[in-house]
């Protein structure tokens, strides 16, 4: 845990040599990214390893810690080079990058509620500058403020909730959660406090009520601001609700309503991306569809859902953030997200149609991809703990099919304008970043014991 | 404390907008929709005022329309129309009060009568459009427009040896569809019995979807209409275009297949400012009238090699037109059609009160000097009045009002339009050259074109004959009834 974490600051280092700053980063984050996976730990047991004082791994946040250190170079391969911009700002760019992955990896592999809390805080600052400052429209501003006080707002409850919780057991560590036990002064209080203390993570997550800030978010932020964002950033919320989960464990009246509550905004936000006109919207909103999902599950807080929750919160960071880096590909050439103006590549980009087709698949959950092995883990979790809620899931996914296939048909394969499409071709830059968004799917499905959890 | 006088000074505010807005509730004002749009257009609640309504172009549009005349704003208003498509338009007009511009100056008639398939076609769908208009323009919150459109046919007049012309026409119109009859002498004679028809053996009438309107007016409703639609006008004058280059391979030029050049962003400079905007943009399309040809060559059409089809320009220049404006007491009245004479010179009537419009078009080898908008009355002595009352015996005793002058933006190859897309330049877009028929084509223009950009292909009316092909090739696509 420490070799990542000195890895992970010496890049940061790295930033002030003069020349060969991409190139010297991405290597240093492959390294690191190499590491990280000695943190998989397959024995299927609750057991923590790299045991340090305040640091530790187990196997719920071991894939989320692969997870960030796998998209770091990834997200310096997407965005080559911040075009027109002195050194000092690209070395920003870059140093803020780096300081939103070094949080992230405190923030997984924490032991303290506390320390957590503070580093999830903390990937706030770096991801706001990145959207005000190196956004493209105007309209990044608004974007900046929903972003920033949605989540503050979320989280205040949250840091009054961990003082109680604090002050009630006199310790905030969190492999002894389970063992805890929180009095509540009347039945209802229960609830109320374990509402205030998810409230944080269901709109960093987003579910449907709280999801505004995310479109205009996505969209307005750099292409390796969205990849992060959609990949690793939303899964803080999925990885919050399930460590603060262990301190609820009979909350029943609230979490039922909330159960509903996000698989209806799974349904709705899967209709509304077949209207959506920008092609970032579409995917930013496929997001919120697939994390009201697993805020669902984690909710059920069954072995099954939560299994699923993981599996789909690996699969759809990179799948998300693979179409991220797709619709890029488009957009630095076209200058526009419209689909009805980005249309028709089949016949143009020569091999991407393939990369378009893989993850559009993995998107509406394709088998054997691990989209569809966490989305079924936790529809089946959920239909067992109330029949009534299967039609709606099942609309919800249909429509996840349809609106992947848009992505896919009107990208690829809409009639085209054949008189504009003068492009560059896609250089292999792009194909590798592609291909490794997608290659882990393929390594998940022989080894899915890696992103599931214990089993109790 | 300065907090709490910044507090009452806010709620001021908050109830000084209110009131207002209930006066103007009560007192039956007409834009009660001002503050719902507000509230809908949501990007006014957190970005700081002057940043809203500015006067710079954005950084990114979608389309970006070069002049804001009459095609340019109803290019605008087709692709804010289509609603589900979302695009982002911008509309780049250097002259607010459009002084110049041939779409305010021109006399603003429609008709029928043409010997091209596609240009009848274009124009029986604008004067559906026109007719409608109520419908398709109107502003929530505002009164209708009102073109003021006068349904009066147009009057083809010919004489012996010009005869068959007109029938060939005729046919072509009718195959079209066009209600246009033919009128013989004695017809002629019965139906104008205050026309002289001496020389004239037959005559072309319209009898539905002609007559003419208040071009300021179209132009108005559209871009008002498009406006609230969306899309975004700025004051300012397009100087320079960047292109990418990307493998810029020489092509076969008997084929039009693109080669690696992109129109990547435009140059706009604010007017009575040193600053320029790179404006990057997806597709951007050229409605700048008569001064389109300039601009093609800020673009290099017309200054390029051969083997990137950039070697001929756009050829389109602007040329003046005079119109005259005279009263005369024994006038015809109101069967008073748009009368063409065999000479080449019209005349309609205007309003009620016995005045009328009249022109001509003057000779290749007499024509006026593009100089500046100035009238030269002794080309109303020497070119048309003979004519006039030569053709009408009571126009021997009429009375010069006024008179005005405005720009044909004359498509040097053929007189007839020019839209599509440069073979060089695959996402510049062209909507020019009309020679001094581009208000009544205008409507269906703007269908089409944002036909193209949103569904790649022209769906309603095909009008591939008109492309800049044939100006490269230069092959014209002749029009015989040029007024």
């Amino acid at each position: 845990m420490l070799t990542l974490l000195s890895v992970s600051i010496s890049t940061i280092v790295l930033i002030n040599v003069k020349k060969w700053n991409w190139n010297a980063l991405f290597v240093a984050l492959a390294m690191m990214t190499f590491l990280s996976i000695t943190t998989v730990n397959n024995s299927g047991s609750a057991s923590w390893s790299f045991l340090s004082h305040s640091l530790a791994v187990d196997s719920l946040s071991a894939p989320l810690i692969i997870l960030s250190c796998w998209l770091a170079p990834l997200c310096f391969l997407a965005q080559n080079v911040v075009k027109g911009n002195s050194g000092s700002l690209q070395n920003g760019f870059l140093a803020l990058t780096c300081s939103i992955i070094f949080f992230l990896l405190l923030t997984f592999s924490s032991l303290n509620i506390l320390s957590f809390f503070i580093c999830f805080e903390a990937t706030l600052i770096p991801t706001l500058v990145l959207i005000t400052r190196w956004g493209a429209n105007v309209e990044r501003l608004q974007a900046g403020t929903y972003f920033l006080f949605y989540t503050l707002f979320g989280s205040l409850p949250l840091l009054v909730s961990i003082v109680l919780i604090s002050q009630t057991t006199s310790t905030l560590m969190i492999p002894i959660s389970e063992i805890v036990s929180l009095q509540g002064n009347t039945f209802f209080s229960i609830n109320i406090w374990w509402v205030i203390t998810i409230v944080a993570f269901l709109v960093k997550m987003p579910i449907y009520g709280f999801h505004l800030w995310l479109p205009k978010a996505h969209v307005e932020a750099p292409v390796a601001g969205s990849m992060i964002l959609a990949a690793i950033l939303l899964k803080l919320g999925g990885y919050g609700i399930i460590r603060m989960n262990a301190y609820f464990p009979d909350v029943t009246t609230l979490s039922a309503i909330l159960t509903v509550i996000c698989c209806w905004g799974a349904l709705i936000t899967s209709i509304l991306c077949t209207r959506q006109t920008d092609l970032k919207a579409l995917i930013a909103y496929s997001s919120v569809g697939h994390m009201s999902l697993v805020a669902a599950g984690t909710i059920v807080f069954s072995d099954w859902t939560i299994s699923g929750a993981i599996m789909l919160m690996v699969a759809h960071g990179l799948v998300s953030s693979a179409l991220f880096a797709l619709a890029n590909i488009l957009y630095e050439r076209t200058h526009t997200r419209n689909i009805f103006i980005t249309r028709g590549f089949k016949m143009i980009t020569v091999l991407l149609p393939f990369w378009w087709l893989i993850s559009c698949a993995a998107n509406l959950g394709l088998p054997p991809l691990p989209n569809l092995i966490g989305e079924l883990y936790i529809i089946t979790g959920i239909i067992s703990w109330s029949i009534f809620l299967a039609p709606i899931l099942g609309v919800a996914t249909v429509f996840g099919a349809i609106y992947s296939l848009l992505i896919y048909q009107s990208t690829n394969t809409q009639s085209i304008v054949l008189s504009s499409m003068n492009f560059s071709e896609i250089s292999p830059r792009e194909h590798i970043l592609i291909l490794f968004h997608l290659l882990p799917l393929l390594s998940i499905i022989v080894a899915p014991n890696s992103c599931m959890v214990w089993s109790n | 404390m300065l907090k709490l006088g910044r507090c009452v000074h806010l709620l001021a505010r908050c109830t000084n907008q209110t009131s207002s807005f209930a006066r103007t509730l009560a007192s039956g004002g007409t834009d009660i929709t001002k503050p719902f749009r507000q509230i809908r257009d949501g990007l006014s609640w957190t970005i700081p005022k002057d940043l809203q309504n500015s006067d710079r172009p954005p950084g990114e549009v979608d389309v970006l329309i070069i002049g804001g005349g009459a095609m340019g704003s109803s290019i605008a208003y087709f692709l804010k129309a289509a609603r589900k498509a979302g695009v982002s338009v911008a509309v780049v007009e250097r002259d607010s009060g459009y002084s110049m511009s041939s779409t305010v100056l021109s006399v603003g008639s429609i008709r029928q009568q043409f010997s091209t398939p596609e240009n009848i076609y274009m124009s029986m769908y604008s004067a559906q459009f026109i007719k409608n208009v109520q419908e398709h323009l109107q502003v929530e919150g505002s009164d209708p427009p009102d073109l003021q459109f006068n349904d009066q046919g147009y009057l083809f007049l010919a004489t012996k040896d010009k005869e068959h012309i007109l029938h060939e026409n005729h046919i072509i119109q009718k195959n079209c569809g066009a209600k246009v009859e033919l009128m013989t002498q004695n017809q002629l004679k019965k139906r104008f019995p205050w026309m002289n028809t001496d020389n004239v053996t037959l005559g072309s009438y319209g009898l539905e979807n002609e007559g003419w309107l208040d071009p300021w007016s179209l132009l108005k409703s559209f871009k008002e209409k498009a406006i609230d639609l969306g899309a975004k006008y700025y004051n300012a004058e397009v100087t320079g275009f960047n292109v990418v280059d990307d493998d810029a391979k020489p092509i076969d030029p008997t084929q039009f297949a693109p080669n690696g050049r992109r129109l990547n962003s435009v140059m706009v400079s604010m007017i009575n400012s040193p600053e320029v905007v790179e404006v990057k943009s997806s597709y951007v399309v050229l409605t700048a009238g008569a001064w389109s040809g300039q601009l093609g060559k800020l673009l290099g059409i017309g200054t390029g090699p051969k083997e990137e089809n950039l070697h001929m320009p756009i050829p389109v220049e602007p040329r003046k037109r005079y119109v005259y404006f005279f009263h005369c007491p024994e006038g015809p009245g109101l069967e008073c059609p748009l009368l063409i004479d065999p000479s080449g010179s019209y005349v309609r009537r205007e309003g009620f009160g016995g005045n009328y419009l009249c022109g001509k078009s003057p000779n290749e080898c007499d024509e006026p000097s593009c100089e500046d908008l100035n009238v030269n009355y002794d080309f109303f002595d020497t070119e048309i009045w003979p004519n006039l009352a030569h053709r009408i015996p009571v126009m021997e005793k009429l009375k010069v009002k006024s008179a005005w002058a405005g720009y044909y933006d004359y498509n040097c190859l053929d007189q007839n339009a020019i839209i599509g897309s440069h073979p060089a330049y695959g996402n510049f877009l062209m909507a020019t050259g009309f020679s001094g028929h581009g208000i009544q084509q205008s409507p269906a223009v703007g269908k089409l074109v944002s036909e193209k950009i949103l569904a790649g292909e022209f769906q309603t009316i095909d009008v591939s004959k008109f492309g800049f092909e044939r100006c490269i090739t230069e092959t014209p696509v002749l029009e015989r009834c040029v007024i």
